[in-house]
């Protein structure tokens, strides 16, 4: 189940064609390519800069970018982790520019952030530390209805846009969009550990929410 | 590493494990105690549960306006 969108990582085959297509001036393909990234070029440029119309404007400025370096793509990274590194870096310095942005560093995660509450595990003077003292409820059993109804839908969308930033990025590139961890680090230039540690998290706040709701 | 790990270590644990990047000696660790732990095979199956969720978020479209534009863009491009 949460495999369901690894396939969508493009193979070289499929990039040299749609490369090829692009720089032949296919406009059937442009049209392609950004109905394609535009969305998850938007939830990326929101993570850096104030408002959305600004993250429009930024993304539209990427698209001119993308346009004018295609020519020079090399293919070193995939063609969509290149253009989201191409929105990344203008809304970063968009976002520096209007100065609440998230300072460079803010892709590392901040502090220490346990998945699930302490208090749900026996302590250190219980006979089994660190073991659940009530187990977390079997969703299998629930109807199916429950987790995929709107109103789940609709309460996870809402948990993912008020994720902290790069949170929202790395979940939003891994699990909305399909791109690989690989991609992700190299599309918003954060290590390896720190794209695990903000997908972790990530998902960690998601589940937290969802059980609330669920068991509710 | 210690010969077991503890519920509280799993859940921390539980995303590199679905995603097949914890190291040999840690995945092993994690299996042994998910085969002996209700609790833990709900954990992972509420995580999976969770990322086939989010994976149902539709990416927003581009407005008509904006395809427009761009596609204004591309044509311009080609010429030059």
């Amino acid at each position: 189940m949460a495999q369901t969108k690894i396939q969508t990582v493009p193979t070289a085959a499929d990039e040299a064609a749609l490369l090829a297509r692009l720089r032949a001036g296919d406009e059937r393909a442009f049209e392609a390519l950004v109905e394609r990234h535009y969305g998850t070029m938007l939830a990326v440029a929101r993570g850096y800069v104030k408002s959305r119309a600004v993250a429009e404007e930024v993304v539209q400025e990427a698209w001119l970018g993308v346009l004018k370096g295609l020519d020079r793509f090399e293919g070193r990274s995939s063609l969509r982790t290149w253009i989201i590194r191409i929105v990344a870096n203008i809304a970063q310095t968009r976002g520096a520019r209007e100065a609440r942005s998230v300072p460079l560093s803010a892709l590392a995660p901040e502090g220490d952030e346990a998945a699930v509450d302490p208090d749900r595990f026996r302590g250190q003077q219980d006979a089994f530390p660190g073991h659940w003292r009530q187990y977390p409820s079997d969703w299998e059993v629930l109807p199916e209805e429950s987790l995929l109804g709107r109103e789940t839908l609709d309460l996870v969308m809402r948990v993912v846009s008020e994720l902290p930033p790069a949170q929202r990025q790395v979940i939003t590139l891994r699990d909305i969009s399909g791109f690989s961890a690989d991609e992700v680090c190299a599309a918003l230039d954060v290590s390896a550990g720190n794209q695990r540690v903000l997908l972790h998290r990530a998902r960690s706040r998601v589940r937290a929410a969802l059980e609330g709701h669920l068991d509710g | 590493m210690a010969e077991h790990i503890t519920c509280q270590e799993v859940v921390e644990l539980v995303t590199d494990y679905i995603d097949r990047a914890l190291p040999a000696d840690e995945a092993a660790l994690f299996e042994q105690h998910i085969n002996f732990c209700d609790g833990c095979i709900f954990y992972v199956e509420q995580m999976r549960a969770t990322v086939a969720t989010v994976g149902r978020i539709e990416e927003e479209d581009v407005p008509p306006e904006t395809k427009d534009k761009l596609m204004a863009a591309f044509r311009e491009w080609k010429r030059s």
